[in-house]
């Protein structure tokens, strides 16, 4: 071997980590800003809950983001801004009391089934920051205080009466629209859902509502086949949401009609949103929900996201 | 250090195992019962939290039609399917339950006969190979039972 070769290598090398170094150094100034608004409408819960959720969540969902040095050092700190940025978007403990106290509920059981599900806390991040893992007895805490949370008592003579109202409508009229309803994503009520086959049923307690979630033909054959992760192209569950009618004896039936809420199947189409186009129609006049706001269908994927190694479908089938 | 970090950072974000992929076994209507092929639609569904179980309660388009009018005299030719399983939590949702093992099915049928008068024929099948039950104590109960359904209001 020669020595003459070696030497040029040898310089390359050095003038490439040289590069890097300087690279490293002026990345270091290119910080995008976190900021610290004031905490006007902070969580509140008993302590035990509180402390684990601010350990566990804050960094991210909070206006009271604390950066460690290592958090701060470039390109380490792009990524933790870019979490902070989406996580307060999608949820911000520090403005939980601007929600309505029926939304505050809902935004809990999403957040403990996030962890539950193991979506959250983002798991790069607890491998990093091991301090705030929730481990299961701490999981076991919020669950038990989402429990108390869960009124199962005979309905009131108010929810009877909304259902006799719709009922009369819808028997009368059978509620025909003539110009169909749009979401911002072009996707449009679909009225024959209900001639579809049924995927499965839920009762939900953590909201008082039970539902039956509908497939097309093309979900139901997909079904039959077993080729459900994911799922083909083509496919639409719809998902229908009443009011529980509980009497004294435990009985429930379905009250008045609440949603329709689909999901279509199209990689390509809908390749921004998982593969998926959603949409969801409220109240009998099938109101779209997200009027005005194209960007709806993101909180959709994000409570959906636990399922993201099943296509982001949270139901699992009944074969009929 | 930071380079540790740094290629923490950078592993992916997976969520738990939660059976992905999976149908729902024990909920299922064996084969045999052919029940899609029927083109039954949804009526209405129910729960007993008693029981801790849920039914759905299917219906021919003519059951429905009839259903909905709230008409009182039975008409021949409707068809009735009530389907009830033991609920089990959800998994992949705690705040949700989901049909568990298939308890039972129930059928109805109407037909009239040489002199016009409406029959009405009840089976009841029950567990998972959907066993025939002889006992007929509770029919006219539990066909009173299936007719009393409201159907759900389905915009
Ligand atoms: C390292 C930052 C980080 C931490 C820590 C973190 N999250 Fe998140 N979270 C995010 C980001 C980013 C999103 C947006 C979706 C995504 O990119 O995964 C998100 C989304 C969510 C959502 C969906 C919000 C929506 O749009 O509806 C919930 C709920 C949630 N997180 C709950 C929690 C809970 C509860 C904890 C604490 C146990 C937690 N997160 C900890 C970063 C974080
Ligand atoms: C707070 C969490 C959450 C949000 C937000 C959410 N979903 Fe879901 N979704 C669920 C759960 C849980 C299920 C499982 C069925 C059930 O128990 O209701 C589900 C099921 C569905 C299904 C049936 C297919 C499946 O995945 O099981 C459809 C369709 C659907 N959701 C549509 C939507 C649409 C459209 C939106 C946004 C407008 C949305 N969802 C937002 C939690 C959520």
């Amino acid at each position: 071997m020669s020595t003459k070769n070696k030497r040029p290598l040898k310089t390359k090398l050095l003038f490439i980590v040289a590069l890097l170094g300087v690279c490293f150094i002026l990345i270091q100034f290119a910080r995008p800003q976190i900021d610290s608004p004031p905490v006007k409408a902070d969580f509140e819960a008993p302590a035990e809950v509180k402390n684990i959720i601010t350990r566990a969540c804050y960094d991210c969902h909070s206006n009271q983001t604390n950066l460690r040095w290592y958090d701060k050092v470039q390109p380490i700190y792009w990524q933790v801004a870019e979490h902070v940025k989406d996580g307060r978007k999608g949820l911000n403990f520090s403005n939980w009391k601007n929600m309505a106290p029926a939304d505050q509920k809902a935004k809990l059981w999403e957040a403990v089934n996030q962890i539950a599900e193991g979506a959250m806390p983002i798991k790069s991040y607890t491998m990093v920051h091991t301090e705030a893992k929730v481990p299961a007895s701490d999981l076991a805490i919020l669950k038990a205080y989402l429990a108390v949370m869960v009124h199962s008592k005979p309905a009131d003579t108010s929810k009877t009466n909304a259902l006799d109202k719709q009922y009369q409508k819808w028997q009368k009229a059978k509620t025909a629209h003539t110009k169909l309803p749009v979401e911002p994503n072009g996707i449009a009520y679909i009225p024959d859902y209900k001639n579809w086959q049924v995927i499965s049923t839920t009762e939900r307690f953590d909201n008082g509502t039970m539902r039956v979630i509908f497939g097309n033909d093309i979900a139901i054959k997909a079904v039959k086949e077993h080729h459900i992760n994911p799922w083909p192209n083509g496919t639409i569950f719809a998902k229908v949401a009443w009011d529980q009618l509980q009497d004294t004896a435990g009985n429930v039936k379905t009250g008045a009609f609440k949603q329709v809420e689909y999901m279509i199947k199209d990689d390509h189409k809908y390749a921004s949103t998982k593969g998926w186009g959603f949409a969801r129609f409220k109240t009998p006049k099938m109101v779209p929900y997200a009027a005005g706001n194209a960007l709806f269908a993101n909180e959709c994927v994000n409570c959906h996201r636990p399922m993201s190694n099943n296509d982001f479908v949270f139901t699992m089938p009944v074969k009929h | 250090m930071a380079g540790m970090v740094a290629i923490l950072y950078a592993c992916g974000d997976s969520a738990n195992n939660n059976n992905a992929g999976t149908i729902n076994a024990r909920a299922s209507l064996p084969d045999s019962l052919k029940f899609t092929a029927l083109g039954y639609k949804v009526v209405t569904l129910s729960i007993n939290k008693k029981l801790g179980t849920m039914s759905t309660l299917y219906g021919n388009k003519q059951a429905l039609d009839n259903a909905i009018a709230g008409a009182d005299d039975v008409k021949a030719g409707e068809a009735f399917a009530l389907i009830t399983w033991k609920q089990q939590d959800d998994d992949r949702w705690f705040g949700a339950k989901i049909p568990g093992n298939l308890q039972s099915v129930e059928m109805i049928k109407t037909a009239a006969d040489a002199s016009g008068k409406v029959a009405i024929a009840y089976t009841h099948l029950e567990g998972k190979n959907l066993s025939p039950i002889a006992d007929t104590l509770h029919n006219a109960e539990r066909i009173k039972y299936i007719f009393d359904q409201k159907p759900s209001v389905m915009p």
